[in-house]
């Protein structure tokens, strides 16, 4: 699905905590326009912070991310984080969540309400637009959030294990749904997930970047070639499963590149 | 005696005044507290009680306390137990709410596991419920602490007419050196004193660090095994209990339900367990009875005792001091603006830039803790010509305001930057992402996200504001033959009535205060409070299963 165009690059990146960690190490990716791209490895790898150099919250101590050839420096509403603690605000409604993300680019407000609504409706909330987040469920905030981060008009979507916090049920749900509905909006060019669950990741992403060691680096890069929508029961679906395995166990304390 | 010597005893013994009676209203708290947690109809009264008397300004336990103290003990017994009793009401409400959170929020693990022990109550307070109570404690003893010096510096000496009752301590010899013109030793007293704040407000942050690092269940502050302060930490613990505070008060219910389940299993263990506690619900509802009776009595007791020309002179003075009141209630306005604008920026930029939080925070606190009546009449003496030249004819309102800012303006800027250390990192990482700006970040996160604090912080400075303006209101010989006073004032009406020997009509508007001050705070704080809760807790606005 991918084309030649490439839409962000992370260059060498490594960063070291304050504590004196080096946590990982020339780590470098890129990702194409139309790809789902995943990011892989055991808990305490770095993967969130990963995420969040390439959002440019956090400045990675060498190294640098580009985003259509511009070097990211700070945070941008052109790469969109969505959090893995589904982030919403309790005091606004589903539809001002969403207009929240326009507030910046001074959107005159019946447009704003507009573009809200049409992204609740890409995010499958249309008739929920005046509950508060309390009177949803998980599911559906996460559906808010990302139906906020989407109206932003972003160039990249991160995704910080945006399902670990759903039910497996209403996960699954919307993760089946979730392709289809980033794609749907024609500015978003790319799509970076993070995660710890294999299936998830196999089932959504064009190619993973397997992080593993310590410092971490990139030990695989997979290029995930099944048809979509992807059978968890199929044979070629628990051989990517299976490789991704190996690449992951055991945890690897110093580096083999493969 | 070397003056000296006199002023560091002065300061010595105002010192140990102030910490003495947190001792007190600790020791009576966690006992109260454990009477409160043990029995529904003590709890009712013990925090309905607290609740009303905690939203009436100390200050207005002024007449109370002469009329009692003074007049029926007297002697240097009388007068030091004035200003035991009005420091004991500035330091006692906060310590003994936060004892009862503490002991009511005590996860019901632990509970269970104190019953699975056949734990006895002094075991149970030794090993559970005083060290769960630390945390909650040192967070409210830096406000109590500031409150207590601010007004024991100011009780220790006590005009009632043409007498003059003193006890000894910084107050009372600071005014000794003042009336006489000693400013040398005026300096020198302020430099001791100075050296105790710094000391008394560093002490207090490196306490609380510790017992946050060692008593406070999900905690991710290291334990201090060494005792090198760690003063930088001092942030995140501020932090931390904001942020448990509202979930551990959200946990009433979850404890009240379990408690109701242990109750139906219906084993021998059990039935012993409810017929002991049985016992402690009558000895309880005993206690609460004889503290409503005492407070019943004595008010009956001192309504009786008033003559009808007495009453018809009060009465007459109504108006006068509800028009009073209306001035000080719009000075209390000014007041409460000035310092939300100064906090809102102020408290935003200090809680998000790290380095200026270290130096500007404790630098606030010790501003704060240091006494205003110690230092005011030098800043009044100093600053007089320049403020004449602005201010004119509303220099003396200056002034008012600017003490009545000062004894107040740490709650809410305190309360607001606690606030907004609160909020979640991921709302700052959504702020940055949308690339919003100060007003944008003001008006629809950090405003709405720290509205449960505002009004907690609001709260605390209108109640506060009372002390500065009663001292600022009326105050002869503030320096040299000046005397600051203003035209019209409910402080200046209590400041002149007492000075004056009329202490019915004193103690007539303090009750008229106390009444419309309860009902403030019932009908309209309460209420805020209640929908702050509802429907701005940022922590409601991140899912985490």
């Amino acid at each position: 699905m991918s084309s030649n165009q490439k839409i962000l690059e992370a260059v060498d990146i490594s960063y070291t905590f304050q504590n004196g960690f080096t946590v990982f190490d020339g780590v470098s990716l890129d990702v194409y326009e139309s790809e789902l791209v995943a990011i892989v490895g055991p808990s305490g790898v770095g993967k969130s912070t990963l995420l969040r150099i390439l959002g440019g919250f956090i400045q990675p101590h060498r190294g640098e991310v580009r985003l259509l050839g511009r070097r990211i420096t700070s945070p941008t509403p052109e790469i969109a984080l969505i959090h893995q603690s589904i982030v919403t605000f309790p005091w606004m409604t589903a539809l001002e969540n969403v207009m929240l993300s326009l507030k910046p680019k001074k959107v005159p407000r019946d447009e704003a309400k507009k573009v809200a609504r049409k992204m609740l409706e890409i995010v499958g909330l249309t008739g929920f637009e005046d509950l508060y987040p309390k009177e949803m469920s998980g599911g559906m905030r996460q559906r808010v959030a990302i139906a906020r981060a989407l109206a932003a008009d972003p160039v990249v979507l991160l995704m910080d294990e945006p399902f670990s916090h759903l039910d497996e049920l209403t996960a699954e749900g919307l993760r089946q749904e979730i392709y289809q509905i980033l794609f749907s909006v024609n500015y978003l060019k790319a799509v970076v997930l993070v995660s710890h669950n294999l299936n998830e990741v196999i089932e959504l992403a064009d190619k993973i970047f397997v992080l593993n060691g310590s410092p971490a680096r990139v030990v695989k890069l997979i290029h995930v070639d099944l048809e979509r929508p992807r059978n968890p029961k199929d044979e070629r679906f628990a051989e990517y499963l299976d490789m991704l395995y190996n690449f992951l166990t055991p945890v690897q304390k110093h580096v083999v590149q493969r | 005696m070397n003056p000296i010597v006199v002023i560091t005893l002065a300061v010595l013994a105002t010192t140990v005044r102030v910490f003495g009676l947190i001792g007190l209203s600790i020791l009576t708290g966690w006992l109260l507290g454990y009477l409160a947690v043990k029995d529904r109809v003590f709890e009712n009264t013990y925090v309905s009680v607290i609740e009303v008397l905690e939203s009436v300004p100390v200050i207005s336990f002024f007449p109370v306390v002469l009329i009692f103290f003074v007049e029926k003990i007297g002697g240097p017994v009388g007068v030091e137990l004035a200003a035991d009793f009005l420091v004991f009401t500035a330091v006692v409400w906060n310590i003994w709410m936060g004892i009862y959170q503490a002991f009511k929020t005590l996860p019901n693990e632990i509970l269970e596991v104190s019953q699975n022990y056949k734990l006895g109550f002094l075991e149970r307070m030794r090993n559970i419920y005083i060290p769960f109570s630390l945390p909650r404690i040192s967070a409210n003893l830096f406000p109590s602490a500031a409150d207590g010096f601010f007004y024991i510096t100011v009780s220790e000496v006590i005009s009632v007419g043409t007498t003059s009752y003193s006890t000894f301590g910084i107050g009372s010899v600071l005014q000794s050196f003042t009336a006489s013109n000693q400013l040398n030793y005026v300096f020198y007293a302020m430099l001791i004193m100075g050296v105790v704040i710094v000391g008394v407000t560093l002490g207090l942050r490196e306490f609380a660090n510790y017992t946050v690092s060692k008593y406070a269940l999900d905690t991710d502050t290291p334990i201090t095994r060494r005792g090198r302060p760690r003063l930088r930490y001092t942030v995140r613990f501020s932090a931390l209990l904001s942020r448990s505070a509202i979930q551990r008060l959200s946990s009433y219910t979850r404890r009240q339900i379990l408690g109701s389940i242990r109750l139906r299993r219906g084993q021998a263990e059990e039935a012993r367990h409810v017929v002991g506690g049985r016992r402690w619900s009558l000895v309880t509802k005993l206690v609460g009875i004889v503290i409503l009776g005492l407070l019943v009595w004595g008010i009956t007791v001192t309504l009786i005792s008033v003559p009808t020309k007495t009453w018809m002179h009060d009465f007459a003075n109504t108006p006068n001091i509800v028009v009073n009141m209306a001035y000080d209630y719009l000075r209390v306005g000014i007041i409460t603006l000035v310092s939300l604008a100064i906090t809102v920026t102020l408290g935003y930029l200090l809680a998000v830039n790290h380095k200026a939080e270290r130096v500007g925070v404790p630098l606030i606190q010790v501003l704060f803790a240091y006494p205003a009546p110690l230092y005011f009449p030098l800043l009044f003496a100093y600053t007089l010509p320049g403020a004449r030249s602005v201010f004119g004819p509303l220099t003396s309102e200056f002034y008012v305001i600017l003490l009545g800012f000062i004894s107040t303006f740490y709650y809410v800027f305190f309360s607001f930057w606690m606030g907004v250390k609160s909020i979640p990192h991921e709302y700052w990482e959504v702020m940055r992402n949308m690339g919003m700006g100060f007003t944008q970040k003001m008006r629809y996160i950090i405003l709405p996200g720290t509205f449960p604090y505002i009004i907690a912080g609001i709260s605390s400075t209108i109640n506060s504001a009372w002390g500065g303006l009663m001292l600022a209101e009326y105050w002869p010989g503030i320096y040299d033959s000046h005397t600051l006073t203003v035209r019209h004032g409910l402080m200046k009406l209590l400041d002149v009535s007492t000075a004056g020997g009329d202490l019915a009509l004193a103690a007539w508007a303090s009750l008229i205060f106390g009444v419309v001050v309860a009902a403030y705070s019932i009908l309209f704080t309460r209420r805020m409070l209640d929908l702050s809760r509802k429907r701005y807790v940022v922590e409601e606005g991140i899912y985490a299963a």
